[in-house]
């Protein structure tokens, strides 16, 4: 779901007001805004010929500016006793989603992430983040943060959102 | 204190009162118990509905009618009704009725669920009736003006749905029972285009408008030219409309005029909102779009916004107040802090109400000068989150 970090929190105005971080995300963002498509369609799979015997990713998944968390807006599950890719106990994964095309900079890679909402309690209320880039209007609902996206699950009820890698985003 | 404790004293204060009997006053009468206050019909100009979407306890959300202009809170609020999980509302003075979409669970937040649209009578601040939608499906998230619209006299309600499939559910609001769903594939939002017809706008950049027939069935869809990009160049859904012309502001700072009297909405040529004015200047906010009784249009206004993507939901520390037929800027006026939403009263001496996120307060302006004159911290709210006259 979304909202609002500099609104609930004086340090929320403090973060709109230092231009340096969220500035870099935003050019970052806006560089990657339209690299990102509709869901689940212009995703290349990992490459298994890839040459890093291991992936990379690094950064505080508790951190409003972790690399997937370019689009959300919400409380992030990682405080919540989930975290970047999973639902807290008890809570319900809502299977539709709104995307986004963060930028990995530990490989260098852009990536489509699926902004998962965990369902069926009230709001956690923890490490609420919003940074909106690439977010759009509720007439484009495959990019909109703004609606409550605890949709097909049996609890509209909603508690925090993760931030899943659902593939490498086709370079344009 | 105790019964008994109370009694003591009671008879301690006889016998006091008594050795003075010449001196006091005669004692307070007693009062009648059960006395329930009620609200004009008609609320007054001045008044306010601030949306409290108990953002962190969704289903508690609520409604809180107030008095801005008076000096303490026991003049200011004047009631509150609950709007549960992220519902919207909207006011029809001409029936005398607020109507709220709402959710609920059988438990809480589990269990079976129901969606209603709960009829509130505005005298009394009373649920008078319901009808329940079709479950899963009506529009939840920010509140916004743009998802109710009435139709046919005033006789049906319209309620736009979004799951993540789009349409719109007709309520007959004599009868309390639902009239049709109509489909509005790829399009959202409901905007005036007459009586019997309503305007959306769609992912492919244009309008589509639904004529409807008496039965509320699909007549008739029109569509205007593509003329914005969604990814590209994004046009907020919240648009203020004046005498039948909707001002659409875009993520980058223009303002799209659309004539929607018309049986096709018809986007004419978008003007800067900044013109040469220095920095990035868009619109942002939650509720960034009012206007007044004079046909000014008032935008909160974020300076850094216009060639920044994701700035769009931040809000702003202006409100920029505009003459949108001859494209005047008539006055920019300076927020005491920052703003997230806004809300104008109608009538001769409007007031512009301003949700503050720095400490989630509302704060009252003359509109028509832009001098701030109060700050309301203390009436119950929590998070503020969209604001509206009072109609």
């Amino acid at each position: 779901m979304s909202l609002l970090d500099r609104i609930f929190e004086k340090q929320a105005r403090q973060v709109a007001q230092q231009s340096s971080r969220r500035g870099m995300l935003k050019k970052l963002g806006g560089a990657l805004v339209g690299a990102a498509a509709v869901p689940l369609l212009p995703v290349a799979r990992a490459d298994n010929h890839a040459a890093p015997a291991k992936p990379v990713e690094e950064g505080d998944d508790t951190s409003c500016d972790y690399w997937r968390y370019c689009a959300i807006d919400g409380f992030l599950c990682s405080c919540c006793g989930g975290s970047a890719n999973t639902c807290p106990p008890g809570t319900e994964m809502s299977p539709v989603t709104w995307i986004g095309t963060c930028h990995n900079p530990a490989d260098g890679r852009n990536y489509v992430i699926s902004y998962n909402d965990c369902c069926g309690k009230s709001g956690c209320g923890a490490c609420l983040c919003m940074r909106d880039e690439g977010d759009r209007p509720p007439y484009r609902p495959d990019k909109t943060n703004d609606i409550n996206w605890c949709l097909g699950t049996s609890s509209a009820s909603y508690h925090c959102s993760t931030a899943v890698v659902v593939g490498v985003a086709f370079e344009e | 204190m105790s019964m008994l404790k109370k009694l003591m004293v009671g008879g301690a204060l006889a016998v006091s009162v008594g050795a003075l009997a010449d001196e006091v006053p005669p004692p307070l009468p007693v009062e009648p118990v059960g006395i329930i206050e009620s609200l004009p019909a008609r609320y007054p100009a001045d008044w306010f509905l601030i949306q409290d979407g108990a953002f962190f306890h969704m289903s508690d959300g609520k409604v809180i009618v107030i008095d801005p202009t008076q000096e303490g809170v026991g003049d200011q609020v004047k009631g509150m009704f609950n709007v549960s999980l992220m519902g919207n509302i909207m006011q029809a003075p001409g029936r005398g009725e607020i109507y709220a979409t709402e959710t609920f669970h059988s438990r809480g937040t589990r269990g079976p669920r129901i969606d209603v649209l709960s009829i509130w009578d505005m005298e009394n601040l009373s649920a008078v009736g319901e009808v329940i939608l079709p479950q899963g499906k009506r529009f939840m998230g920010m509140p916004a003006r743009e998802v109710m619209h009435l139709l046919n006299n005033d006789k049906w309600l319209a309620i736009f749905n979004l799951s993540p499939a789009t349409s719109v559910t007709l309520v007959d609001l004599d009868t309390r029972e639902i009239v049709s769903e109509v489909p509005t594939p790829g399009c959202s939002h409901i905007y005036p285009a007459g009586d019997m017809a309503f305007t959306s706008v769609c992912a492919d950049g244009r309008f589509t408008t639904t004529h409807l027939t008496a039965d509320g069935e699909v007549k008739e869809r029109t569509r205007s030219d593509v003329f914005f990009d969604s990814d590209e160049t994004p046009i907020f859904e919240r648009p203020a409309i004046i005498d039948g012309m909707a001002y659409f502001p875009s993520f980058k700072g223009m303002l799209y005029p659309v004539d929607l009297s018309g049986d096709v909405a018809v986007p004419q040529e978008p003007w800067s909102i900044a013109g040469d004015i220095e920095g990035e200047w868009a619109a942002s906010g939650i509720r960034i779009s009012d206007e007044d009784s004079s046909g000014a249009m008032y935008l909160l206004m974020n300076p850094e916004a216009a060639n920044t993507d994701g700035k769009h939901n931040e809000g702003g520390p202006e409100v920029w107040v505009f003459d949108p037929g001859t494209q005047t800027l008539l006055r920019r006026i300076a927020l005491q802090e920052w703003g997230l939403s806004i809300a104008v009263s109608r009538g001769p001496d409007p007031k512009m109400l301003v949700t503050n996120p720095v400490d989630m307060s509302v704060e009252l302006y003359d509109a028509t000068t832009g001098d701030f004159i109060r700050k309301l911290s203390d009436i119950g709210q929590e998070t503020p989150l969209y604001l509206y006259p009072a109609l």
